[in-house]
């Protein structure tokens, strides 16, 4: 079975944020208001941080693109009081979004941010897509067209590629990837299997240094940073 | 029963049944849009919704979907696209493989344009003004008319003028088109018989340009190679922001940084801690506009180590003997030192690592040349990348190959149009005031208002917007208010089209023909087509297509020109591309790529006297002899530092105004796309504002802290926003970035943030024409 990992390259992030923006055209993710980014209530499955330290004028501002990290030990799936979160066998954590019951648990417990709540009903858009579930058994986590007012949304590693990629035979990783790997103008983002050794993910983990986000809390995320 | 409660399950948007939605039952939806249709006429305009309620489950997935070739226009860049269209919505965006500039990258801008096309405030049919009286903040009252009456009207107009032989008194105002409409835009002032065809380059990078002319005869931008590039000094160039193509900065910096076998140095040089700076290997502040000096003392310790490129200076340039001379006698590292505030060895290790590095980049940024003086900036730039031999070569500087349209028929002048061109034009480029210039945008206010060389009747504004992208919005503001009658054509209601008689409404690049081509782009030419992906909206019609229209109605040499082009905007771009590649191929593949670039035409590649590169510019002296005695000055001919004048006095305004632009509002018209707005400042980790950005010790000393309200305040004005205390900022300036604080439309965009250009004063770069956006001073204070 698969490993589904990312490894982002923050020398070669630009820092354009075509990520976060094409996160959301392929997801249909709601766009945020002014009131709600001063009261954080903004939803995002994938954005940037900045973190600057220094003082002028010797400054540094590392910008850190952060989807979900899809754990391999997520605290937000051991405290879902209503199952509604859990890890496919590829690694993938998925929201179930019809047993969510909103109780945000899921969001105090994420050391990233990942996780956003649906405070409102989200409008329907032209732009949007409204694609229909595979089959029966994709139904559950299915994130299109959009998701209910009342539960907790976040990135899937865009799923819905990669399992019709599988169907037809193609390779992940390569010919299929997430929406923000394919949108990042730099080409600074690899997905793949991170067991397979002749992955380019393992690859560049092997050949670089890299990090990841909060590792003291042993989370084992699976979005892996290559130091600039 | 089953099926009837599925189907408005579904209308109401319940991606499951039964689960809690949005409330819009199909009975309701009738409702509403029976309603909508009503208000029309009270509103003025009907505002379109953004919404889909009525799709049919699975027509709208991307398994049924098509990819339709064009191109974006968000900024001039003009990146090759892909758009996937599924039932009859436009859903995604990605990049044209086949596009070389980018190689088929895009910015986010790219993927924005979702929201540009279904913005729901766009404007869907002809408006005319019923509030006679003009200004900012005044509700033109608009009422909706018929195209038919829309066009009567102005045809009428534009053929009073032509009768009266008076087709000067047209000014045609031109912003971010696309090229095929730039062509046609030109076509039909020629025809018409107006000099007056002003577009939007005087407040972009006219100095770069005139810089770059003077020494080898280019009067372009120049483009580079980047691939093979070893060494990047920006001279307050945003490379990943705000310099186009942007997509191909974005691009390369990733094959630059880790995709070959030596890791490009990129060294930042600008009075700001830019994203671009936070990504480079080194940012070096320097005091504002004083760039020229840095590459000067660059060129000395260049010249003095014997690091430059001997062969390519003997063979191919003129003049380095009196450059050496200047560079060893003036700009000595110490010496500029104390000008730029860089410390002396800096400079020197800086300059030591462009000449020893091949081949190296030195690239000059808005925050370099728009300034007094800024040809000469730009002039001294370019000097260094031909003193390190980085001029046509592999990682170099690339001349710009242009693509081989077919040939438009000559426009032949009619003796209307032959007495309007006897006239000066507005912007008075070319003349003594600005003797190098080709469009000297920021002069057209003052024209109006002083009413010479003549009084305009009538004007025409195509995607323009300058009275908020221009300094001194202001005397914008009051020069609109003068014109008898302005006609404004765009898809959305500008702070411009405030100042309208009537507003057509225009297509954006999502419902259009058009061909398209980056200047810069990848130094061979490149060719982008734009086709329609989805009907227009409302009842917009495309800029070809209104000016094919005008062009039939107003009878003369107008008409004339416009026969035997096409017939239409689809047409037009099908006739220009023809000698180009066959048109379903273009349709298909939405690009056409030119012959691969060829190296090292130097026996060619030099428009100057000499035929070569020149450190003294034969050029303009040749210009300053055909002007003869009609230039003001003494005007040097090398490269050079001048002391910088401001406007505002030091002691009553401490600090320099530092306006900049980032990507997500870099060459835009309207910020109403709240996926733009979200997330506009990476850099500072905020959206939906326009903060004003301090030192801290600055801040200290004015006793400011973090979210404070201000003013800033300049000898022209004063705007309000909150303090932003940054690490990343000269002492001496404050930073605001641009494209925020519109007051005409927009949900997304009306009141938030501010914009400086409504303080910064009007002063030019004289040769060129160029907007100075840098020199005015301010003071900030609580507010």
């Amino acid at each position: 079975m698969a490993k589904w990992g990312m490894v982002i390259d923050l020398d070669k992030c630009v820092g354009c944020q075509a990520c976060v923006v094409s996160c959301k055209e392929e997801n249909n993710v709601p766009h945020g208001s002014p009131e709600e980014q001063r009261s954080r209530r903004e939803i995002y499955w994938h954005k940037m941080i900045a973190a600057t330290k220094g003082k002028y004028p010797y400054v540094r501002t590392e910008l850190i693109p952060m989807p979900c990290m899809h754990c391999e030990h997520p605290p937000c799936v051991t405290v879902c009081p209503a199952k509604a979160t859990f890890q496919r066998d590829d690694g993938i954590v998925v929201q179930y979004y019809r047993r969510c019951i909103g109780c945000k648990y899921c969001m105090v417990a994420c050391p990233y941010g990942a996780r956003s709540f649906n405070y409102k009903a989200q409008e329907p858009k032209a732009y949007q897509r409204q694609d229909e579930p595979p089959d029966r058994n994709s139904w559950a986590p299915w994130p299109f067209p959009v998701r209910t007012q009342g539960v907790v949304e976040k990135c899937t590693f865009c799923f819905h590629r990669i399992d019709q990629g599988l169907k037809e035979g193609k390779k992940i990783g390569t010919e299929v990837v997430p929406a923000c790997v394919e949108a990042c103008p730099s080409h600074a983002r690899t997905f793949g299997d991170l067991d397979d050794p002749q992955s380019p993910v393992a690859q560049l983990l092997a050949s670089r240094a890299s990090f990841r986000l909060r590792e003291e809390l042993a989370t084992r995320p699976k979005v892996i940073y290559l130091s600039r | 029963m089953g099926a009837k409660r599925d189907m408005d399950d579904h209308l109401s948007g319940a991606d499951e049944k039964g689960g809690r939605c949005s409330r819009l039952s199909r009975r309701k939806f009738l409702k509403l849009t029976a309603m909508a249709g009503l208000s029309v006429g009270a509103i003025g305009i009907h505002k379109q919704s953004d919404s889909a309620p009525s799709v049919q489950p699975g027509d709208a997935s991307t398994a049924k979907g098509r990819w339709i070739s064009t191109s974006c226009l968000n900024c001039p860049a003009r990146c090759g696209i892909t758009v996937k269209v599924a039932g009859e919505k436009a859903i995604q965006i990605k990049g044209n493989r086949s596009s070389l500039i980018s190689e088929g990258e895009i910015c986010p801008r790219g993927h924005i344009g979702l929201q540009v096309l279904y913005d729901p405030e766009r404007i869907l049919s002809p408006l005319k003004r019923s509030q006679p009286e003009k200004g900012k903040g005044i509700a033109p009252q608009w009422k909706p008319i018929s195209w038919d009456q829309a066009i009567e009207e102005i045809v009428g107009k534009l053929r009073t003028l032509r009768d009266t032989f008076q087709p000067h008194h047209l000014l045609l105002l031109s912003g971010l088109n696309s090229r095929s409409n730039e062509d046609l835009l030109s076509r039909f002032a020629e025809a018409f018989g107006t000099p007056n065809l002003v577009s939007g380059d005087g407040l972009d990078r006219e100095a770069e340009k005139t810089g770059n002319w003077m020494a080898d005869g280019h009067f372009d931008a120049c483009a580079y190679d980047l691939d093979q590039t070893n060494y990047l000094l920006s001279f307050g160039a945003d490379l990943l922001e705000s310099t186009p193509p942007v997509a191909r900065w974005l691009r390369k910096w990733g094959r630059l940084r880790r995709e070959k076998p030596t890791r490009t140095k990129v060294v930042d040089v600008q009075p700001r801690y830019s994203l671009t700076a936070s990504k480079s290997d080194e940012w070096i502040p320097i005091k504002p506009g004083t760039d020229a000096a840095l590459a000067m003392a660059m060129a000395h310790v260049i010249i003095r180590e014997e690091l430059f490129d001997h062969s390519f200076v003997k063979e191919w340039t003129v003049g380095f003997d009196q450059y050496r001379q200047i560079a060893l006698q003036h700009y000595a590292p110490e010496t500029v030192s104390k000008i730029t505030g860089i410390p002396a060895e800096t400079i020197r290790r800086i300059a030591g690592e462009f000449g020893r590095t091949r081949p190296a980049l030195a690239i000059p940024g808005k925050g370099a040349i728009a300034w007094p003086g800024g040809s000469y900036t730009s002039y001294a730039i370019h000097c260094l990348n031909a003193l390190v031999g980085s001029i046509d070569v592999p990682g170099g500087i690339l001349y710009q190959e242009s693509p081989g349209y077919r040939a438009v028929p000559n426009v032949a002048y009619d003796e209307i149009a032959r007495k309007g061109f006897e006239q000066p034009s507005l912007d008075l480029h070319g003349t003594e005031g600005f003797p190098a210039a080709q469009v000297v945008t920021n002069q057209v206010p003052r024209s109006l208002l002083e009413g010479k060389p003549y009084p305009i009747k009538m004007a025409i504004g195509f995607n323009s917007n300058f009275n908020m992208t221009a300094p001194a919005t202001g005397q914008w503001e009051e020069a609109l208010k003068k014109i008898p009658f302005y006609v404004h054509v765009a898809p959305f209601i500008s702070e411009m089209a405030e100042f309208a008689d009537l507003v057509l409404p225009s297509t954006t690049f999502f419902e259009e023909w058009g061909y398209d081509h980056s200047s810069p782009g990848a130094g061979s030419a490149e060719v982008r087509i734009k086709q329609p992906v989805v009907q227009p909206i409302g009842d917009s019609k495309s800029i070809g297509d209104i000016l094919f229209h005008l062009a039939e109605r107003v009878p003369g040499g107008v008409t004339k020109a416009f026969k035997d082009v096409g017939g239409s905007a689809e047409g037009f771009v099908r006739f220009r591309t023809s000698s180009l590649l066959p048109w379903e191929e273009f349709l298909k593949k939405g690009v056409w790529k030119g012959p691969a670039y060829e190296y090292g035409k130097y026996p060619r590649i030099f428009h100057t006297p000499s035929k070569k590169f020149e450190f003294v510019s034969g050029n303009l002296r040749a210009l300053q002899i055909k002007k003869g005695r009609s230039v003001k000055e003494e005007i040097p001919s090398s490269p050079h530092y001048s002391d910088l004048k401001w406007l505002g006095e030091e002691g009553q305004y401490p600090l320099v105004l530092f306006p900049y632009q980032p990507l997500l509002t870099f060459g835009n018209g309207s910020q109403n796309y709240p996926w733009a707005q979200e997330i506009f400042l990476p850099l500072q980790g905020v959206g939906w504002v326009s903060p004003a950005e301090i030192n801290s010790e600055t801040a200290r000393s004015l006793n400011l802290r973090d979210r404070d309200e201000v003013w800033i305040e300049s000898p022209f004005g004063k705007i309000r926003t909150r303090v932003k205390v940054s690490e990343g900022v000269h002492p001496g300036i404050v930073c605001i970035p641009c494209g925020q604080g519109h007051t005409s439309y927009g949900k997304w965009q009306k009141g938030i943030g501010c914009n400086p250009n409504e303080v910064i004063g009007i002063d030019f770069d004289v040769l060129s024409g160029q907007s100075a956006f840098f020199n005015t001073r301010v003071k900030i204070y609580k507010a």
